[in-house]
């Protein structure tokens, strides 16, 4: 192989042109991979967020529903009017049974108006304290069904909180019904497959009643995995995939996306979101993470597609122009160049073909007429080198 | 008989020898000499230069020393 011939180098052209299409398309689809993955983890946590509040005002129905039910219930409010805590644990006890399987695990009653807690139908021996949270203060003032999440010293629920009437119509007492929000969580990865973890701030939880509460749920107590949140609940096995060094205070509105990261050979994205209380602080977050391993394939399988295909048009592209090169220019000069040659050795028949009226026609058409000059000199010149 | 003329002789009895392409090899020594073959009789006087020059196009075409 020539290096100096226009055939080398337009070879060289077209491998550059090949391997700058290969860099381009792999590039391109690096960057629509690396788009659409912040798109689905983004989809993931405004379907997360989506999903948590269908949830919630789900369970609030729930909630209101059930107590609709038990406020109709003569005995119940008889017994809270005549604060008699016996006849009501006696009455609330099988019930509670059944709302714990619906997953409503605090019941309690508040006497009016001082909102001390009469009885915890969930804790019976334990009553007699004032909470004194924002939702009680609500309802207290508001003597109507409030609604929300908070965070108490050893937990996160979502609690509804409605006034009871007496036979007078005057207000004796307050009714509570909650559920843990970690439950949520398995609902969700349920529904969407991907895992959850619901991470609370430290800042609004007692380091005493989290390790209390976590003797009693038999959960390792996590509190010093952290600096700023503990984990309350999740989904995922394992804590690793679940990392974050934020501050949940700082977390927009809307959620955030994370990262993509690998394991094995899985890809993950992972996003987080806020979860507010009915004051409106940023007590916890909700963290998710999307298995997005099988568009990771799809994506890879397409790229090796599209980069087999691209190698083949290209291959076969620069076949097409060498070929082409060949038959219209390279052939024809090599032709003029034998000739000529042949001509200066001596042979003054072989005459150059003019193929077709383009470039390199006009140049065999022009050396042909300049060798038949030629060739008069050199006929003329070697008879007079004879005379 | 001029040294060049003797030059023409060797190479034209070297191409009858190898069966080559004869227009075809003594065209390119002429190019490459810059002299036409043909035109190297007894009496073309022994330029230098045109001597040199094909003796080189002898060495490179048909790897005669001459």
């Amino acid at each position: 192989m020539r290096w100096n011939s226009i055939r080398t180098k337009i070879l060289a052209v077209l491998i550059a042109c090949l391997i700058a299409g290969l860099a381009g398309i792999l590039a391109l689809m690096h960057y629509s991979f690396e788009r659409n993955s912040q798109v689905l983890a983004g989809e993931s946590v405004t379907g997360a967020q989506k999903l948590f509040a269908i949830l919630e005002a789900r369970e609030i129905s729930k909630m209101m529903a059930a107590s609709d039910i038990l406020l109709a219930d003569g005995q119940l409010r008889d017994a809270l009017v005549a604060r008699d805590r016996g006849r009501l644990a006696q009455l609330t006890a099988p019930l509670y049974v059944q709302l714990k399987r619906e997953g409503i695990t605090n019941w309690m009653f508040h006497t009016a108006p001082d909102m001390t807690v009469f009885l915890r139908v969930h804790n019976p021996p334990k009553f007699g304290d004032h909470l004194n949270r924002f939702l009680d203060q609500q309802v207290q003032k508001t003597q109507t069904p409030v609604t929300g999440n908070e965070l108490a010293k050893a937990g996160f629920a979502l609690r509804i909180l409605r006034p009871v009437d007496a036979a007078d119509g005057t207000v004796t007492g307050y009714v509570e019904l909650g559920e843990e929000l970690g439950q949520f969580i398995h609902t969700m990865k349920n529904q969407t497959g991907s895992d959850y973890a619901l991470l609370l701030s430290k800042k609004y939880l007692d380091r005493q009643f989290w390790a209390d509460s976590s003797a009693v749920w038999h959960r390792r107590d996590n509190w010093d995995d952290n600096p700023s949140f503990v984990i309350a609940d999740k989904t995922a096995s394992s804590d690793d995939i679940l990392r974050f060094n934020g501050d949940l205070g700082a977390i927009a509105p809307q959620g955030t996306v994370l990262e993509r990261f690998q394991r094995g050979n899985s890809v993950f994205v992972r996003g987080i979101f806020p979860i507010y209380d009915a004051a409106g602080h940023t007590v916890g977050a909700m963290f998710v993470v999307r298995d997005i391993s099988g568009f990771y394939l799809a994506m890879r399988h397409t790229q090796n597609i599209l980069v087999l295909v691209t190698i083949a048009a290209l291959v076969v592209g620069m076949v097409l122009v060498l070929v082409l090169l060949n038959r219209l220019v390279f052939r024809r000069l090599q032709q003029i160049i034998r000739v000529a040659t042949r001509l200066v050795g001596g042979d003054y028949e072989s005459q150059i073909p003019v193929t077709s009226n383009d470039e390199v026609g006009e140049l065999e058409q022009l050396f042909e007429q300049f060798r038949q000059v030629f060739v008069d000199l050199l006929r003329l010149s070697e008879k007079q080198l004879r005379a | 008989m001029s040294q060049l003329y003797d030059m023409r002789m060797q190479i034209e009895a070297k191409i009858k020898s190898s069966g080559l392409d004869a227009m075809d090899v003594k065209g390119k020594i002429g190019l490459r000499s810059g002299k036409l073959l043909a035109f190297i009789t007894p009496t073309t006087p022994d330029d230098p230069a045109t001597v040199a020059k094909l003796k080189a196009a002898a060495k490179e075409i048909l790897n005669l020393s001459l």
